[in-house]
């Protein structure tokens, strides 16, 4: 099934889930077991610093850990941060949504007409096969450097998985399906709405969070291109300057942001597929 | 347990042999290679062309492969897109044993620890001009205010905008600065994404296929606001083959004295435009100026003077963290050998630092 | 979105054609016509032109084969490594309680952030851009080899035990199999995000050859034909590697058509 569609269809969820069905091995409470996390980073903090005080590692390829919080602290203090994230997430949601909606429609109409998938699938396949990256080159000529390019490749980027999957899970629903809804003499809308889309939510829920996470993927590449603000100018602005405490301190703000999205993306997906009880 | 904790161990221990920067043994060996970074892209590939400098003379005359053609000893030379910064990079790794490179990228490197020494001046006195679109209002550089301009972060450039635009009451808050190098700063300029653009003389380029006008230069605002490059060896090359750097620094002089003589400017510009841009521009910024003042290699006071302001200016500016020292950082043994040898103690004009002739 | 065309005016296998056979004649009218003066506007004549001089003057393989030998060694290592993490989390209890969190921690720092620190760790050269790759394939390995590894059901360990099998075979013929559609989609995955990181390698990083740099150049010198031939080239580079990998995907899991379908 997935074979024919291409690779970035068949996607399982980025995050695993909970280890299945095994049965757990000695009994540990969960508070014990979240302790257990933090030996591991701790030593390798351990590391850098003795690394950096004992001179291992030269000190402009790595500051010394005390001084990247510092760093962090000041960036967060001075509201530099803060201001640059804002910039960056709004950024990459007015993108994503553009992109999520054009994908969401797209996808529909190709899973439900074969005729519209018949013209627009395989141009749409070809358009796919180019990473986001690969046409960045292109629409920086045509559209230039402002806002106009962040927004579109961050909504081409979300578009492709979104379209993909909407199609391939509407198209999986299982005929059956619309033969009961048909039975019960549903509506057209009916029917969408209540069978189809709930149906394909799993699918399509995957490839949101794909074009989730190629959207962040995306605006970072631009900025660090080409910006006046944002987190990616952050750390273009540490590097050019060779300040790596800062570019760490940056990177580690894009990493609580990566943190907090999928996180925001896993409540969500409770949520959504809250319905379905598990079959075993 | 143990187990783990002495797998632990030895990882610890043997991390800092991985480490991609950590230097091989440093017994002297003898030269094979000499690797010189040039903190542009210069343009073209295979060859890369490059123009503007005595070091760039070297480049293209090949002066440096013929010195050091009868040791076998094979000169490398490396381009960096990035510019200084990028040169920065690989000077931290020891990637590098030469460089050119601008006084900002240098004094950036130095304030983080970097060990090297300032051999030779490279283009000093280095224009730097604003440039806006033919129709745009920004008469000065206070007009800047609230407009997006692109600027080459991290490079000489980068300096002495910042002087200048701080000379003028702007600080890099007041307007939007874009890090673009300067192929992207142009092409965003005439595509209307940047009102205005920080350049060297790719600007007149623009400027004369009647894409930009020029509304400032450094030169003519204040001596302050030019722009210093020179050549450097890394401490730890230097210590291992101070000959090789001598005959360099002497090579590079024997270049600089051809193309100082006035009877040769015609063949100096002819040269330099075959690189980046055509001859007719190289021309233009250096009008009222003889070639004896821009190509001079000296490290005169003129010059210690420069770099200690900007690593001053550097600090007041938050571009470094510190100002790192600089008087020691020059060393003249290598060029007060090679003037001696070739008896040109006094060709080149000495300057004070208040950029007037020091006698 | 749908389109009102009898089915007997366009035979559905030839429906595919339409939209870029109309794109293509709207582009070189409107570049006949001098419908825009943009000097972005290069005719499909011109990009057909830029193709044959890029391929005869054997630019176009230097570039290519620099970012694909690029793009295989990042791969490799990567892939390599993350299929013996993935293993060793799935496996081993203790490792994933200790390790796991802060994998999962780091998995969250989007990919290119880590350019400027790896290009300020490796310096010049194709060490960084190959680190580079090989951590963006380094995570989707990991994660699907670990979920590979978890989910195979207990029972089949237990059917194993009760055949009496030794620690070997219970890998190469329970675990592996159950576990290889997930470790296989993590290949495909890992593949899909090396070549992005080896184009946004080549843009960050731009020391070197290869088609990234092509594209850069294309866009330095306002040559819109040469970023659309690079365009292509991607695309159809990108068009392979999903070939070679459904190919693979179909003659190594062959035998899971036999089951009963997954999800």
């Amino acid at each position: 099934m997935s074979s024919s569609l291409g690779v970035t269809t068949s996607l399982p969820p980025p995050l695993p889930a909970a280890p299945a069905q095994r049965a757990q091995g000695p009994r540990w409470h969960p508070p014990l077991q979240w302790l257990w996390a933090w030996p591991f980073p701790l030593a390798v903090l351990l590391l850098w610093h003795l690394s950096s005080a004992m001179g291992w590692t030269p000190e402009q390829v790595l500051p010394p850990p005390a001084q990247v919080f510092r760093t962090f602290a000041d960036m967060v203090a001075s509201g530099e941060i803060w201001s640059n994230l804002t910039i960056s997430l709004a950024r990459v949601f007015t993108g994503f949504g553009i992109g999520l909606l054009a994908g969401l429609v797209l996808g529909t109409a190709m899973g439900l007409s074969p005729t519209v998938r018949g013209y627009c699938y395989p141009l749409f396949k070809a358009f796919a096969q180019v990473p986001v990256i690969g046409w960045l080159p292109l629409l920086m000529l045509l559209v230039g450097i402002d806002e106009a390019l962040k927004f579109l490749l961050i909504a081409k980027a979300t578009l492709v998985p979104v379209t993909l999957n909407t199609c391939q899970g509407i198209q999986g629903v299982p005929n059956r399906f619309i033969e009961v809804a048909k039975v019960y003499g549903f509506t057209r809308w009916q029917m969408l709405t209540r069978v189809v889309f709930p149906a394909a939510t799993a699918p399509i829920w995957n490839g949101v969070r794909y074009g989730l996470t190629h959207a962040w993927l995306a605006l970072v590449v631009v900025e660090l291109l080409a910006s006046s603000e944002g987190i990616g100018f952050l750390i273009v602005y540490g590097r050019q300057l060779f300040q790596l405490d800062v570019v760490l301190a940056a990177v580690l703000a894009v990493g609580i942001v990566g943190f907090a999205i999928d996180k925001l993306l896993s409540l969500t997906e409770v949520w959504l597929l809250r319905w379905r009880k598990p079959g075993f | 347990m143990t187990r783990w904790l002495r797998t632990l161990a030895f990882v610890a221990a043997a991390l800092p042999l991985f480490h991609p920067g950590a230097a091989g043994a440093q017994t002297p060996e003898p030269l094979k290679v000499i690797r010189i970074g040039v903190a542009t892209g210069g343009v073209g590939s295979d060859p890369i062309r490059h123009g503007g400098t005595t070091t760039a003379l070297a480049y293209t005359d090949g002066a440096f492969e013929d010195e050091f053609r009868k040791d076998g000893v094979e000169i490398k030379w490396v381009f960096f897109k990035g510019a200084g910064p990028a040169v920065n990079e690989a000077l931290v790794n020891k990637q590098l044993d030469f460089a050119w490179q601008g006084d900002l990228p240098a004094i950036v490197h130095r304030a983080n620890g970097v060990k090297t020494k300032i051999i030779a001046g490279s283009g000093v006195r280095t224009g730097l001009y604003l440039a806006v679109r033919p129709d745009s209002g920004i008469q000065t550089l206070a007009d800047l205010k609230g407009k997006r301009v692109a600027l080459f972060k991290g490079t000489n450039l980068h300096l002495a905008a910042s002087a200048a635009l701080a000379a003028h009451g702007l600080k890099e808050r007041d307007l939007k600065l874009i890090n673009l190098d300067l192929a992207g700063g142009r092409t965003a300029l005439v595509n209307k994404d940047v009102d205005a653009i920080f350049d060297y003389v790719g600007a007149f380029d623009l400027r004369d296929k009647g894409l930009a006008k020029i509304v400032w230069s450094a030169a003519a605002d204040n001596y302050k606001f030019t722009r210093q490059t020179h050549l450097l060896v890394t401490e730890d090359f230097a210590a291992r083959h101070p000959q090789a750097v001598q005959r360099i620094v002497t090579t590079l002089v024997k270049v600089a004295h051809r193309y100082s003589n006035e009877a040769n400017r015609a063949d100096l510009f002819a040269r330099w435009g075959k690189t980046e841009y055509p001859e007719k521009i190289w021309r233009e910024d250096f009008i009222g100026q003889p070639l004896r003042v821009r190509l001079s290699p000296l490290l005169d006071p003129f010059l210690v003077s420069r770099y200690k302001e900007a690593a001053k200016d550097a600090h007041a500016l938050k571009l470094t963290r510190s100002v790192p020292e600089i008087d020691s950082w020059f060393d003249r043994r290598y060029l007060n050998a090679a003037l001696k040898e070739l008896k040109l103690e006094t060709y080149w004009p000495v300057y004070g630092p208040d950029g007037q002739l020091a006698n | 979105m749908s389109r009102e065309k009898s089915t007997w005016v366009v035979p559905p296998a030839l429906r595919g054609w339409v939209l870029p056979l109309l794109i293509l004649v709207v582009w070189w009218w409107a570049v006949a016509s001098g419908w825009s003066t943009s000097p972005l506007l290069v005719s499909p004549a011109a990009v057909w032109e830029r193709a044959v001089q890029q391929v005869t003057s054997g630019e176009l393989w230097t570039a290519l084969s620099a970012s694909l030998w690029r793009n295989a060694r990042g791969f490799a290592l990567g892939a390599s490594l993350g299929l013996a993490f993935g293993v060793l989390l799935g496996w081993s209890r203790w490792a994933d309680r200790l390790v796991g969190p802060s994998f999962h921690t780091l998995k969250q720092i989007s990919l290119f952030a880590w350019i400027p620190i790896l290009s300020m760790w490796f310096g010049l050269g194709d060490g960084a851009k190959v680190a580079f790759i090989a951590m963006a394939a380094f995570f989707p390995m990991v994660l699907n080899t670990f979920e590979g590894l978890r989910s195979v059901p207990r029972e089949y360990i237990e059917v194993g035990r009760v055949y009496g099998f030794g620690l070997w075979q219970q890998l190469t013929r329970v675990i592996a199999p159950s576990a290889a559609p997930s470790v296989f989609t993590g290949v495909q995955l890992a593949l899909i995000y090396s070549w992005l990181a080896t184009l946004g390698g080549e843009y960050l990083m731009a020391s070197g050859k290869g088609i990234g740099n092509t594209l850069i150049d294309g866009r330095e010198h306002f040559w819109m034909d040469l970023v659309l031939f690079g365009v292509v080239v991607i695309g159809l580079v990108g068009y392979a590697l999903n070939a070679l990998t459904s190919a693979l995907e179909r003659r190594l899991l062959a035998w899971r058509d036999r089951t009963v379908g997954r999800y």
